[in-house]
Parts: C-alpha cells; sequence; structure tokens
C-alpha cells in the first residue's frame, strides 16, 4: 500500500453525450437536451437545462415525454460513431498531461499526477481543464485527490463548481466536502451496501472515512474496506494504465420491433457475430466458445415470457466468420420457437485467447484454412477502408428492418468521410 | 481517416538491384502533412457558394484546428446566431473582427462587441476535387 504520494486526478467529461451533440449544433447550446439510448428507451445523457426541468437519469422516455413536449427539450438518438470519436480526440488530448493515464469509461480518466507540485495542482487542474475544452469542445470536471475514490469525490463536488476543479491534496476542507456527498454516491458503494451503511447510521462519504476499521472489516466485504480506506486518503486502488484484453466479447441488441421469424432471427445473430469476430480479431484472438440468447418482453400481457441460450464449444479455436456464424446459427435453431415475439437476441464469444494464428503455416502451401485466415482479413481491411458492413455475409440480410430505433440520430459522424459535419459559407 | 498514396519500389530481383533502395521513404502519409493536432482537428464539409473567390466550393473539405488561435486574415469557423459558418478574422488596433468572403454580405463583427460569437476554430487547408 502506497501512503499519501499519489496524486490522482479524475478527469470527466460533463454531460458527454449531450456535449457530443452540442459541438456541431450550436443551436442546442444552453437549451435542455436529452440522449436517449437504444431503441429511444430511456434517458442516458442530459444537460444542466434539461436536468433542471425534472428529468432524471435512466427514465423511460414515455414517461417524460410531455416535459420534452412542453419546454421544447432537444432530443437525441445514441449516435455512438461520433461519441467514440470525440472520446478518442479527449483522452488523446489528456495523455500529454501524465504519462500515466488510466481510461476508465469512454468519459472518463485518471492521470496520475504526481510529477507536479502540491502548489502547482489547482492550476494545472485549470489547464487541462481549458485544453480539453479548446481543442475537443467538450467541457470536462476534474478532481484532485491522493486516492481513486477521493478523486471521484473532489470530481463530484467539482461538476457542481463553476471552476470545474477541486484539489483535496493538503485541503483543510476535505471533511467539509466529504459531508456533503450521501453514502450512494460514493465510488464503489453499490445499492445493497447503501441500505447497509444508513441502516447503520452511515448517511455520507463523511461518517464512512469516521467508521471504525475494525467495524467495517467485519461487517463489510474487502470491497468496502477498500472504499472505506480511500477515503481515509489510503491508496488501495491502484491506477492501471495497461488496459486488460477481454476475456470475452458480448453483443445483443434489443430489435425496433418484435420479431417471430427464424429468419429475422437468423440476420441479427448473423450481424452480431460479425461484429464480434471482427472485434476480436483485431485484437488477435480467437474463440473456444460461443453462446446465443434470445428472449422475449417480460412486460408483455397475454404472451408467456420466454428466454433461453445454447452454448457450443468449439473443437478448435477459431476467429473466423463463416465458421462463428455457422455455430451460432446452429445452436440459435436448437432454441428457437415458433409463434413467439422476440425482443431481443445476441451472443457471447467466451474464452478468448490471443493465438499466433496469422503465423501459422509460414512456410505451407496455401490451405484452406490460411485462405480462411486471408479471407477475414480482407474482409478487415475492405471494411475498415471503406466503413463498416461494405463487405457483409448475406446471411446478415441488407435491410436489417429488425435493427434498432433511432428516430432522433443527428447522424454526423467526425470520423466518417460520408457523414462529416458541415458548416455554411458566408 | 487515412490517406496514403503509395510509392512503389521494384522487387528483389534476380538482376541488378534497384538503384533507388537506398532511398526508400515511407508512402507520403497526407495526414501527418496537413494535420498538425490529430486530437484537435476536424474535417467540415463547406455547403455554399459564396466563397469561391477565395477558393472555397460547395462542397469542398475544410481541415479545421481547434487548438490555433485566429492570425490576422485567418479563415475562421464560427458559432454565430446558433450555426457554424466560415468567417475571415480580422485584427485592426487591438480589436478583432469578422467579416464575410461574400460579395453580398457587408457585415463586419466586431468580438468584443458581441461576446456570443465565438471562434470554433481555425482552417488551415481546403480540399478541393477537379
Amino acid at each position: 500500500m502506497l501512503y499519501n504520494k499519489n496524486k490522482i486526478a479524475l478527469v470527466d467529461c460533463n454531460s458527454f453525450y449531450v456535449s457530443c451533440e452540442r459541438l456541431f449544433n450550436p443551436s442546442i447550446i444552453q437549451k435542455p437536451v436529452i440522449v436517449l439510448s437504444s431503441n429511444d428507451g430511456c434517458v442516458i445523457s442530459r444537460s444542466t437545462e434539461a436536468k433542471a426541468l425534472g428529468i432524471k437519469m435512466g427514465e423511460p422516455y414515455f414517461k417524460i415525454k410531455k416535459i420534452v413536449k412542453e419546454n421544447d427539450v432537444k432530443t437525441f438518438s445514441t449516435n455512438f460513431a461520433l461519441y467514440g470519436d470525440l472520446s478518442r480526440r479527449v483522452m488523446k488530448t489528456l495523455r500529454q498531461f501524465s504519462p500515466q493515464m488510466e481510461i476508465y469509461s469512454i468519459d472518463e480518466a485518471f492521470l496520475d499526477l504526481s510529477s507536479i507540485r502540491n502548489e502547482d495542482l489547482l492550476e494545472h487542474g485549470y489547464k487541462i481543464r481549458k485544453t480539453i475544452l479548446k481543442w475537443t469542445g467538450i467541457p470536462t470536471s476534474i478532481g484532485i485527490a491522493t486516492t481513486k475514490t477521493l478523486s471521484k469525490a473532489a470530481n463530484w463536488i467539482a461538476k457542481k463548481e463553476k471552476s470545474g476543479v477541486i484539489n483535496l491534496i493538503n485541503s483543510n476542507h476535505i471533511d467539509e466536502f466529504l459531508s456533503k456527498i450521501k453514502i450512494n454516491d460514493v465510488w464503489g458503494v453499490g445499492r445493497q451496501l447503501t441500505k447497509f451503511y444508513i441502516k447503520n447510521g452511515i448517511n455520507t462519504a463523511y461518517d464512512l472515512k469516521n467508521k471504525h476499521n475494525g467495524w467495517i472489516k467485519k461487517n463489510t466485504s474487502v470491497f468496502g474496506s477498500r472504499t472505506a480506506m480511500e477515503l481515509k486518503g489510503i491508496s488501495c486502488v491502484s491506477l492501471e494504465p495497461h488496459q486488460q484484453k477481454r476475456k470475452n466479447c458480448c453483443v445483443s441488441r434489443s430489435f425496433g420491433r418484435k420479431v417471430t421469424k427464424l429468419e429475422e432471427l437468423n440476420e441479427a445473430i448473423t450481424t452480431h457475430c460479425l461484429n464480434a469476430a471482427e472485434k476480436i480479431r483485431l485484437d488477435n484472438q480467437t474463440v473456444k466458445k460461443i453462446t446465443v440468447f434470445i428472449k422475449t418482453s417480460p412486460f408483455q400481457k397475454d404472451n408467456y415470457y420466454y428466454s433461453n441460450s445454447k452454448d457450443i464449444d468449439l473443437p478448435i479455436r477459431t476467429n473466423d466468420s463463416i465458421e462463428l456464424v455457422k455455430q451460432a446459427l446452429i445452436a440459435l435453431k436448437d432454441i428457437y420457437k415458433k409463434n413467439l415475439r422476440y425482443q431481443k437476441t445476441g451472443i457471447i464469444f467466451s474464452g478468448l485467447k490471443e493465438t499466433d494464428i496469422y503465423n501459422k503455416n509460414l512456410f505451407s502451401t496455401i490451405n484452406h484454412e490460411e485462405k480462411r485466415i486471408k479471407l477475414m482479413q480482407a474482409i478487415d481491411h475492405t471494411n475498415i477502408k471503406y466503413g463498416r458492413n461494405a463487405l457483409s455475409i448475406a446471411q446478415a440480410g441488407l435491410k436489417k428492418k429488425w435493427n434498432a430505433k433511432r428516430h432522433f440520430s443527428s447522424k454526423v459522424d467526425t470520423a466518417c468521410f460520408n457523414f462529416l459535419p458541415t458548416v455554411r459559407v458566408s | 481517416m487515412k490517406a496514403l498514396l503509395p510509392f512503389h519500389i521494384n522487387k528483389v530481383g534476380a538482376g541488378f538491384p534497384s538503384p533507388a533502395t537506398d532511398y526508400v521513404e515511407d508512402d507520403i502519409d497526407l495526414n501527418a502533412h496537413l494535420i498538425k493536432n490529430i486530437p484537435s482537428t476536424f474535417l467540415i464539409r463547406v455547403q455554399g457558394k459564396s466563397m469561391n473567390s477565395v477558393g472555397i466550393h460547395n462542397d469542398d473539405l475544410l481541415v479545421v484546428d481547434r487548438s490555433l488561435n485566429p492570425k490576422n486574415f485567418s479563415t475562421v469557423i464560427v458559432n454565430i446566431n446558433e450555426e457554424l459558418v466560415v468567417k475571415t478574422f480580422i485584427k485592426e488596433k487591438n480589436q478583432s473582427f469578422l467579416t464575410s468572403e461574400s460579395k453580398e454580405i457587408k457585415d463586419k463583427i466586431n468580438l468584443r462587441a458581441n461576446p456570443e460569437v465565438l471562434i470554433w476554430g481555425v482552417v488551415t487547408y481546403v480540399i478541393h476535387a477537379l
């Protein structure tokens, strides 16, 4: 364990998806804006103005339609191509401020600032914030502290401050800040733990910080004590600059409308398989096991709920799309039942491992396997060059009528030639 | 966003080796030349014909760097009246203005007097298809 030498900044983008939408659409700046999840289901990003109208995170769209209409709330479907590109830009910009950095999510990163003098930390924070805003147009909040959990807490406070930066290192106000943070807003404290803590009189981050170590160790898990130690300023969760390679890869989607026919399910499963196979090939990984799952809506009246899945263990590891699709469709046929209205389907590739599949058979004559590897490389190269799905398998369908609804998508993509943002000349 | 122009070199064969092999360089990467700061540079497509006279045409691509500060006569993207538009940045005696290259528009916007007008980025190149 490291004591008090760490200086960690958590940089978090403010209302990230909304900020992305605003970058090329100035008409929605300073107005209430929301972004909806897949199938335009729930609110997943809100502007400050939308928050002020009482729109909650995760709220279903149909419940807030009235507020949206009455207040002319600008509503968007997700545009992950755009968010992904802007996220990469934010992270690239951040990287120049610290040699050690952990990308924690699409809109958050921990930075190691131990090389910065204490008295310069706040100024450094302002500089990071200003640079990110100027270069990428994305506003951020920054919390600086000695542990990850404290930097999360500092960030929570910074979000509410106009300056956008809070430094808790050598601060006399730590306890004052921590007593403002409700226990359920503390990083790593989930719903169950919140209930337990409140029952025991721990209502804020400050209460948890001052709870006796022995009591916490006796009553919570390792993770529980970690959080408490971190609030006391003792670092227990270290920065992880290197992303772990994935051990499994899941692709699933809800349908835009209910799907009954096996042919359409085949299309969806094929599409998901191709998508996942491309991802794992990029990492040189191969699959050991495929899981296919389908389900109907649990909320549907007069229809009974059906959910099933099937695993297929592959005899030989592969990342060949054609082979993976073939196996997945066999599994799907096995669990498919007629006359049901399916809501969602997906696949999971598991037992992923890095394999030197590309180097095998280097000196042999071209055999079937090598031909397939070359075919996959050709598909991947074509799709990287000409956009996703330029080359696909016919089984994946062309129209994909089952695709998720995205009625309000902005359709701008800063990383795709055909969907670049536009400006008017005058 | 990768644009590579291939630079072909002879394969090593049995005959006389290519005298150019000592001078082999990588493919020309337009990104490296046209984009100085990757995270802050965006490609933006032009709509409209009113800047034809300065070489900016409908459907052209603008390379826009947000990290730069505009200099006198920089072509800039500005956020004005809830819209992104292309303007020319002009400095006169400690004051900054935005003007239009269009012959129909004669206005000159004083940036200090109009704090709601924001400079979005500086145009560094125009890519025009012939």
